[in-house]
């Protein structure tokens, strides 16, 4: 077993560590508006993690360089759907997602005791 | 078996939890399961090639990327409006 392989496991645990993490918040958490936090280390840090891993197993590949590509598109993908994910359930629970626009008031439902963004009140 | 296959395994799992919130959650709870398993499936992808040296399977990730940014944006607007 060389350095290398070493660090490319390490690298894959800590990734496998954030999908698992991520995957069990989105379970046990209680609306949208929280499920929606446990996306973004997914999204975000884990595919870097797998990147930095296939870049030390490899090293400057046409392999690499097609991984991060891709992973370049998760990475833009994840901050831009959670943005629309919150600003469309709001819409959906308020009309619009701008603050005391639309709606009685300008808290989240799932603050008030409510079920958040559950698909009920539409516009 | 080395390390990439077995975490492609191992991220496998996590889809379980999300196929659990699609199956039971909200419609909105079901779209942000939708995205993170999105995120899990092109990883593992990724890790499945890398893991058995098939090189001219990086495509398919590459692709499923793509189309996965434009689809989970297109069933965004739709949640937001008429559905």
């Amino acid at each position: 077993m060389t350095a290398r392989t070493v660090v490319a496991d390490i690298l894959l645990g800590l990734a496998v560590a954030l999908v698992l993490g991520s995957s069990v918040g989105v379970l046990v958490m209680r609306d949208v508006y929280q499920k929606i936090h446990f996306v973004t280390p997914a999204a975000l840090v884990a595919p870097l993690a797998v990147g930095l891993a296939v870049l030390v197993q490899s090293g400057a590949t046409i392999v690499t360089a097609q991984t991060w590509l891709t992973l370049l598109f998760v990475v833009i993908a994840g901050p831009v759907l959670a943005h629309a994910t919150i600003r469309a359930a709001r819409i959906r629970e308020k009309g619009d997602w701008r603050s005391g626009r639309g709606g009685a008031s300008s808290q989240p439902s799932s603050r008030r005791g409510g079920s958040g963004a559950s698909g009920g009140s539409q516009s | 078996m080395n390390g990439f296959v077995i975490a492609a395994i191992a991220m496998l799992l996590g889809v379980i939890p999300c196929g659990i919130v699609v199956c039971r959650g909200t419609v909105m709870e079901a779209l942000v399961a939708y995205e993170l398993i999105s995120a899990i499936v092109v990883m593992v992808l990724i890790l499945l090639p890398e893991g058995f040296r098939r090189s001219g399977e990086f495509e398919l990730p590459l692709l499923l990327a793509v189309l996965l940014f434009g689809s989970g944006l297109v069933f965004v607007r739709f949640l937001e409006r008429w559905l």
